[in-house]
């Protein structure tokens, strides 16, 4: 087959197939967490929790993610202007603050082993770990589709797609933060 | 006129080569095959269990290499096997591959690279499972429920060494697969329809695996969950669902956990699990019983609408697996509730393909032979369900045969004859030959006849308070001789039916070949899988354009007509 002729119409609330991934696997990751925080919620109740402390480091992590989502929004501006320049400077903004971000959790972690809190030694630290581990992992998830865009944006095979493709990964990091968000006042005030 | 931007008059992944094309394969049909091979394979495996589970309960201590630990791992791998491998695997994987892009005319998937990643997970899932028979102590014996703390205390078989962490590796990977092929299917559903086919055209299975796919992806996960929390128990010694233990008057390191709170992550998935595979056998059935009566399916709206509400009432009854859990009487009163409450639109599709019979010129082919003998098993599955959703009858019926019967009707024997009833349906599809009729007959009956013949017996063992589970029924006073008798007779007929299963297998291998040819369209049905311009549909399944929808998938007998079906691309002025 040399060429084929695709009149696809019945599309769903004008979206693109992307679109609708993405908003469908962002559900599922919703529901994941979701259930996570519930039974963290459900297991607090019993007698042998104990919270633990959270470190201040949390805080500049959570604003490099925050400026990360800046820089993805700096990326979409710079498409939507059609200035590559920007593009490129949104990318590698959002690039160098999600691996500070992931760097940030990692040393958090070996702060609160390094004073005593173990893993296993208390199930607020075993869930502590386990839903950070688990928001970096879907970070580091973020990290793979941003080095697929870097790569088309830096080696120059810059096409029409690629505002809609850096808008999307925007979105998916805009939400990486809103979990986070979500995540650290729950870890913060429980 | 308008066209999509995502393939346009580009190639579609155009194969390269022989293993492009039957091994690294993007087309879903290709992936369809793929995934219903290793899915058979891997439920021949556990079919084998069952038997051999059988033999230590019909004929004890005939076989010495089944002890009471092998017993366990047998029947933990025999269900996990058939609920999640087989069958989910199948009907999604298989059914939901072949069918989905083909029946609303597009060419492939929203993102087929994706969906072929999708198979490979899968498959890595079924070799890590396989895997774990061949560790030190095997596989896990915990049940399929894999209820902790003794599903990862030392003494359940598979709790010492890898066989537990196997299991829950597995099965996350499988999830992993599952969420990549579920989002390829709903996209797809929602964005690859062809021109006219609106949503409210598709074939009643397209509706059904779109539907079980969003109970798979919202459900699924609370399974992940649950296993990511249990391999920390297991392997960093944390206390998820730990509490505290003693054992042998040494305490054990863990402490203060919570049992239950595993119960309702595993039945959040575990419930809604029943209807993913539920859902696609009841869509195998719509397709199947329409085109076999040669009747427009009665009430498609009521239909559509029967299942949404199937799906979403899936989600609000899991703890009706938990009534002997220890429950507030008002929790479990709710529980019973909606779990009688969802008979209500199951019973609206039984009367709908009841109605559609009515009257019809029914084609007693093995199609439709398998719709029969499928409404009637899940009838009497269902049936005996309204007795185990009940909280005071639960109670003394929970944990016996009675269960082992109910479950097995109403999610083993009817997905599996909805199951083979689309694999003669389909099968002139996917190889453009037909399956020999008169060895399907045979298989048919055997199948048939035979599944009562084991499963029937049971819920009598079950009311005399037999429990399940058990690797012996010898040296319980309670437990009289006939109970062994009839053990014997289940055997006996288990190994029939399990021998009649190679007649399938025979019948496939050979039909290939020797088959008769199917021509384009052998059932004279109207979805457009059987309007492809080849047979069996080539890559990227039509021609340059795509074919256009003009009607709904259930046109037949329209008065007027001198045809007796109408396909969905036949326009009205085209109509002789």
């Amino acid at each position: 087959m040399t060429e084929v002729i695709n009149n696809e119409k019945e599309k769903f609330m004008g979206l693109t197939h992307a679109q609708v991934f993405m908003y469908l696997l962002m559900t599922v990751i919703s529901i994941l967490f979701l259930f996570i925080t519930n039974a963290y919620l459900f297991r607090m109740n019993f007698a042998d929790w104990q919270s633990l402390p959270m470190p201040t480091l949390l805080w500049f992590n959570s604003g490099a993610l925050v400026l990360a989502s800046v820089g993805m929004i700096w990326a979409k501006q710079g498409a939507k202007s059609g200035s590559p320049t920007n593009i490129k400077i949104g990318l590698t903004a959002a690039g160098i603050f999600g691996t500070l971000f992931t760097l940030g959790q990692i040393t958090a972690w070996q702060e609160l082993n390094a004073v005593g809190y173990f893993l296993a030694s208390n199930p607020a630290n075993t869930f502590f770990y386990l839903i950070t581990a688990l928001h970096v992992m879907h970070v580091l998830g973020g990290m793979v589709a941003w080095l697929r865009v870097s790569f088309k944006v830096f080696l120059g095979s810059q096409n029409t797609a690629t505002e809609h493709t850096i808008g999307l990964l925007g979105i998916y990091w805009h939400y990486m933060l809103l979990v986070w968000a979500l995540l650290f006042s729950i870890l913060l005030t429980t | 006129m308008e066209q999509s931007s995502a393939y346009e008059g580009q190639p579609l992944h155009e194969p390269k080569g022989w293993w492009g094309r039957y091994v690294f394969s993007q087309d879903h049909k290709v992936i369809g095959l793929q995934y219903t091979c290793i899915a058979l394979a891997i439920g021949l495996t556990g079919m084998f269990l069952s038997l051999l589970m059988r033999m230590q309960l019909g004929f004890p201590g005939l076989f010495e290499s089944i002890d009471a630990g092998s017993y366990y791992q047998d029947v933990t791998m025999h269900g996990m096997i058939m609920v999640i491998y087989l069958l989910t695997a199948l009907f999604l994987g298989g059914f939901g591959n072949y069918l989905i892009p083909l029946m609303l005319g597009s060419r492939d998937m929203a993102f087929p690279f994706v969906n072929m990643l999708s198979f490979w997970f899968y498959l890595l899932s079924v070799l890590i499972l396989v895997s774990s028979f061949f560790v030190e102590s095997g596989p896990t014996g915990a049940g399929w429920t894999l209820y902790p703390p003794q599903s990862i205390l030392e003494g359940t078989p598979g709790a010492d060494g890898a066989g537990i962490i196997l299991m829950l590796a597995s099965l996350a990977v499988f999830i992993i697969a599952f969420t990549m092929g579920g989002l390829n299917y709903i996209t797809t559903v929602l964005q690859s329809r062809t021109r006219g086919m609106t949503l409210m055209r598709m074939p009643l299975i397209i509706w059904c695996i779109f539907l079980a796919t969003f109970l798979g992806l919202l459900a699924f996960p609370a399974l992940l969950v649950g296993a990511i929390m249990l391999i920390f128990d297991r392997v960093l010694e944390t206390s998820f669902f730990m509490p505290e233990i003693f054992k042998g008057g040494e305490v054990l390191d863990y402490g203060g956990g919570s049992p239950v709170l595993f119960q309702h992550l595993f039945w959040f998935f575990g419930h809604p699990e029943v209807y993913i595979i539920a859902l696609p056998a009841f869509g195998i059935i719509s397709e199947l019983i329409s085109c076999h009566a040669r009747k427009n399916i009665f009430g498609y709206n009521m239909m559509v609408w029967a299942l949404i509400a199937i799906a979403g009432i899936a989600f609000i009854v899991w703890a009706h697996h938990m009534y002997v859990a220890g429950m507030n009487p008002y929790l479990g009163f709710f529980f019973a509730t909606t779990t009688l409450i969802i008979a209500i639109p199951t019973a609206i599709k039984v009367y709908n393909w009841v109605i559609t019979l009515w009257n019809a010129n029914i084609r007693m082919t093995v199609p439709m032979l398998y719709c029969l003998a499928f409404l009637i098993t899940f009838l009497i599955g269902g049936l005996t369900g309204l007795f185990l959703g009940n909280v005071a009858v639960d109670v003394p019926l929970s944990d016996t045969y009675f269960v082992v019967g109910h479950f097995h009707m109403v999610m083993a024997v009817s997905p599996v004859l909805a199951l083979y009833g689309g694999l003669y349906h389909w099968y002139p599809s996917v190889t453009g030959r037909m399956l020999d009729d008169r060895l399907g007959k045979i298989h048919f009956w055997i199948t048939f006849i035979g599944t009562y013949l084991i499963y029937f017996p049971m819920h009598y063992i079950g009311f005399l308070g037999v429990p399940r589970r058990y690797y012996s029924n010898d040296q319980y006073d309670f437990i009289p001789q006939s109970v062994n008798d009839l053990n014997q007779f289940i055997t006996i007929c288990a190994l029939i039916v399990g021998a009649a299963q190679f007649i399938l297998l025979y019948n496939f291998v050979v039909s290939i070949y020797k088959g008769k040819k199917a021509g384009s369209n052998p059932w004279g049905a109207c979805t457009l899988e059987w309007q492809a311009l080849e047979s069996p549909p080539g890559h990227g399944n039509w021609d340059v354009q795509l074919p256009v929808v003009h009607r709904w998938p259930y046109d037949y007998g329209l008065p007027g007509a001198t045809a007796d079906f109408i396909p969905q691309n036949v326009a009205d002025e085209d109509i002789t």
